[in-house]
């Protein structure tokens, strides 16, 4: 009976995995080898051959497409790598004055959504009317800044990717054995030399794996591109990915086969990323707790708190300052530096005629609701599956565990047209519902929730379980007793990051609104690529005080346990 | 090569608290070892460190040879890597990214040494440690004995004019350590280099040790060669870590070398000590100095007491007795398979004046008596 039961259960949550995982990327490859459109020649039809997905292989468009993205994302690496490093060993290793504020400066990018970045820089650096160029030109000189480049890019990806870098740096050097440098430093090295020979070298690991995380979500991200990159004619892979189902006839075979390409370069890098971690650490384990040595920088510390704080200037207070200025300005042409401050200029208009839309509203309710569903259900269904696969002996559950990490290595992006492909023929499917979403959602960040709970759920000690047991309750009435209590605030935090993830989602969203189940970072997009900055900023600046706020109540919920290591693949 | 370290009225305060080192001073003649004991906290870590120039002390100065390289006060402080000195550390840190070689080699690449040196000083260092034939091996295939002998070899081989070594057997299993530790001593007498040596290990110390420096809270205790701290503690808390156990609080009789008990019994002291008659003073004898006789035996000793066994452990090789006598309770250690006596057995203590210590009775230094 008790074998029947958990055979059962198994098998159900199976089902929906494949429901939710394989069907969608089983119909993405069907896609990529068929030259058929699901929507122009009904559902079911299919021609069948490689020859399609090889013609594409071959398209100049598309390896353009793929150098760019390789190009853009390669850049934007080195740079996050260079800021990431930098600022981890300052934190850790120098005496450098306001480590804890430099600390949390590292880390803010994070919760920036990339669209709302991009938009800011946009208003910031076009090369135009770029708030910025708009200052140089005032003090008379002619170089302007250019975000709508190769380069601007570039940057735009390193500054905001770079706390990805780290992270994963930062903790690799707190957890190393100061003695190794000091042994170096006692040999007669100098200390540059001692960083180079010794300090890196020891948390390559953490800086490969720092890296190739970050090129990973740099891949998938579509914000940043399509505002800065469409501009200047620069595609990549995902912006190509969206255009070709934007053309009419949609191409959506051609989209399924780059979105396969997209697919494995970013499963690869991650495949390559899980080996760096699991291998060979360098890491030694001493007996006694490490006082971490730090270098007395002298005068140079007040350079590196500098350097700190121009990061933040750049990455948040400029673009904030931008969207603020741009958000409240009825015209956003400034003649000069004192009429910036003529407060005569700013108005509410643009948020009047931002609300004045109904479809505004409505992509902020359907948000909500998209966000509520996903964190709900996407919450129940992780920690079913992380209960089943950490704490029971359930048969299959090496296979759940294998499908419910899959989505680790497909972009959001992706998630969104292997939805597509899935539901779109199907005729009074989920296809335009605020459903396909949530599922697209729960699919995209089932990885992450899982992982978050199973920290949570790992932090229970199974014997108090098994005291449960032992007192005659039986399994379900042990995880309500029990296991739910105990595990709360970590799956109410895992449920509120849900939630966040899930309302600053554009890539998937992009394949799968239509004009009932608009959301906001769709709108936004949409907003900004009519050409109107005002409304643009206004309704950035709405998203973003939600998402303020929205992290501020997680983390209140959490207990301060940051668990930004989650916010990771999203991007 | 070697050289003599001196260092002179060293301090270092860190921020809050006693200083961690409060006026230490001692000198190390050229080729000697000499360990620095102490319980954890005691400072010897942070002397050590100092010395490395790992640590910036807040006053004092350290001297190696002719050359001054640290004085706070004058504003000298030479950097670690411009001292000339090698160091072993606790974790080992050997840098598990490069090979035994390159560990070992790593030095002398810092000193523009030519190719073909650094392959003669290499092979020639890693003989010494007994690794000749680890040479290309990643030093994370090492057990950790092997690693702290790379640690070792690395800190000679350019020949430096004073190794530093921090507990490098303590993250070692017992047995390594037993055989390692006979070892560090026929390597660092055959390198012929100054060396000083901190561990909480008594055993450590008297075997690695020409002489041993005992600190405590930061202060130097007494310095001496291991024969003489045994035999000759220089204050309470010296006697009490080495490991004397009885205590016997009296006060100077008038006669020279005569303590008064509170009992009446007057104990006879070999080496009179200090002080006037009237004053306050400790007994301090060790349980293996202590002579058990069965009672009524024959002949007359001093310091020879009436007792009661109070009980006995039979450890194998040896018993531990503890008696009552002179008022207080005593422990006593005899060597032998054989234990002599029973619980309640009336006997006789001898006390030998030789090894019976007198240490005056203050506030700071009482120690209570188990």
């Amino acid at each position: 009976m008790r074998a029947l039961a958990g055979w059962l259960w198994s098998a159900a949550l199976l089902l929906i995995l494949s429901f939710l995982v394989l069907y969608p990327v089983a119909m993405l490859l069907l896609g990529a080898l068929t030259n058929t459109n699901p929507v122009v020649d009904g559902f079911g039809v299919y021609d069948i051959s490689l020859k399609n997905f090889i013609a594409v292989l071959g398209n100049p468009n598309v390896l353009l497409a793929l150098a760019n993205s390789l190009i853009v994302c390669g850049g934007g690496t080195l740079l996050a790598v260079a800021i990431g490093l930098t600022f981890s060993w300052v934190v850790v290793r120098t005496d450098t004055p306001c480590k804890r504020f430099i600390a949390a400066a590292s880390l803010i990018p994070l919760f920036v959504p990339p669209l709302v970045a991009a938009v800011a820089w946009s208003i910031l650096a076009s090369p135009k009317t770029g708030l910025l160029n708009t200052l140089l030109a005032s003090i008379g000189i002619t170089w302007r800044f250019n975000a709508y480049s190769m380069f601007g890019l570039i940057v735009i990806f390193g500054i905001y990717y770079a706390p990805y870098v780290y992270m994963f740096t930062a903790s690799a050097l707190r957890n190393m054995d100061p003695a190794l440098e000091e042994a170096a430093e006692i040999s007669g090295a100098t200390p540059i030399k001692t960083l180079f020979t010794v300090t890196f070298p020891l948390i390559a690991p953490a800086i490969i794996s720092g890296m190739l995380l970050s090129f990973v979500v740099m891949l998938g991200i579509y914000g940043i591109p399509a505002v800065l990159g469409t501009p200047a004619d620069i595609p990549v892979l995902t912006t190509y990915i969206f255009k070709l189902t934007n053309w009419s006839p949609p191409l959506y075979s051609t989209a399924a086969s780059v979105a396969i390409i997209l697919m494995i370069v970013t499963g690869f890098l991650v495949f390559l990323q899980q080996r760096v971690v699991s291998g060979r650490s360098y890491i030694t384990v001493a007996g006694k707790a490490f006082r971490p040595g730090v270098m007395r920088l002298g005068p140079w510390r007040w350079f590196t708190l500098a350097l700190a704080v121009v990061y933040l200037v750049v990455v948040v207070v400029l673009p904030t300052l931008a969207l603020i200025v741009a958000g409240f300005r009825k015209f956003l042409f400034i003649r000069s530096i004192a009429s910036l401050f003529d407060m005569k200029q700013y108005s509410l208009i643009h948020f009047e005629r931002l609300f004045d839309n109904p479809l505004a509203l409505r992509s902020i309710v359907n948000t909500m609701e998209v966000g509520c569903i996903t964190a709900v259900v996407g919450g129940i269904f992780a920690f079913a599956i992380g209960y089943t696969v950490n704490r029971t002996k359930a048969r299959g559950r090496r296979g759940i565990d294998i499908i419910s990490t899959i989505p680790v290595a497909i972009p959001g992006l992706v998630v969104g047209v292997a939805y597509l492909w899935a539901w779109i023929g199907l005729p009074g499917g989920l296809y335009g519902t605020i459903w396909i979403l949530a599922l697209a959602f729960i699919a995209r960040f089932m990885p992450d929730t899982i992982k978050a709970l199973s920290t949570s759920m790992l932090q229970i000690h199974r014997e108090l379980e098994e005291a449960a047991w032992i007192c005659g309750k039986s399994l379900l009435g042990t995880i309500r007793t029990i296991v739910l209590p105990l595990a709360r605030p970590g799956v109410i935090a895992a449920m509120t990051l849900l939630f966040i993830l899930a309302i600053r989602e554009l890539g998937s969203s992009l394949f799968l609104y239509t004009s009932n189940t608009m959301v906001m970072a769709v709108l936004l997009l949409d907003y900004y690529e009519g050409g109107n900055v005002g409304i643009t900023a206004a309704f950035s600046l709405v998203q973003t005080v939600l998402l303020a706020v929205l992290i501020g109540i997680a983390h209140l919920l959490s207990r301060g346990r940051t668990d930004s290591s989650s916010v990771g693949r999203a991007g | 090569m070697s050289a003599e370290l001196i260092v002179s009225n060293l301090r270092k305060q860190f921020s809050v608290g006693r200083p961690a080192v409060d006026d230490v001073s001692f000198r190390i003649a050229a080729g000697e070892i000499v360990v620095l004991l102490g319980p954890s906290g005691c400072g010897k870590t942070t002397t050590l460190r100092c010395i490395a120039g790992l640590e910036q002390a807040t006053s004092g100065s350290i001297s190696i040879g002719p050359d001054l390289m640290s004085a706070p006060e004058r504003g000298v402080q030479v950097p670690s890597r411009l001292r000339n000195i090698g160091m072993v550390f606790q974790s080992y840190a050997v840098w598990p990214h490069m090979t035994v070689k390159q560990n070992v080699a790593y030095p002398l690449r810092q000193r523009k040494v030519t190719r073909a040196e650094i392959d003669r000083r290499c092979a020639e260092v890693l003989e010494l440690v007994g690794l000749a034939e680890y040479a290309a091996r990643p030093v994370t295939q090492l057990s950790g004995g092997q690693m702290q002998r790379v640690a070792l070899a690395r800190a000679l081989v350019y020949e430096p004019r004073l190794l530093l070594l921090d507990e490098p057997l303590s993250n070692l299993d017992a047995k390594l350590r037993l055989r390692l530790r006979d070892e560090l001593r026929r390597i660092i007498k055959a390198a012929g280099v100054t060396a000083l040596y901190v561990t909480h290990d008594q055993d450590e110390a008297v075997v690695l040790g020409d002489r041993i420096g005992v600190m405590q809270e930061g202060k130097l205790m007494q310095m001496s060669a291991p024969v003489d701290l045994y035999n000759r503690p220089e204050n309470l808390f010296v006697a009490n870590f080495t490991g004397v156990a009885n205590f016997l609080k009296g006060e100077l009789a008038s006669a020279p070398g005569a303590v008064r008990l509170p009992t009446g019994d007057v104990l006879r002291i070999g080496a009179p000590p200090p002080g006037r008659a009237g004053d306050s003073v400790v007994v301090a004898v060790r349980p293996e100095n202590i002579v058990l006789r069965p009672d009524g035996e024959a002949g007359e000793v001093a310091n020879s007491f009436p007792a009661r066994v109070i009980e006995g452990h039979f450890h194998g090789t040896q018993t531990t007795y503890a008696v009552e006598t002179l008022g207080h309770r005593l422990e006593v250690i005899e060597l032998g398979t054989v234990p002599r006596f029973n619980a309640n057995d009336s006997i006789r203590v001898v006390i030998p004046p030789d090894l019976s210590w007198v240490f005056p009775q203050d506030a700071k230094s009482a120690v209570t008596p188990s």
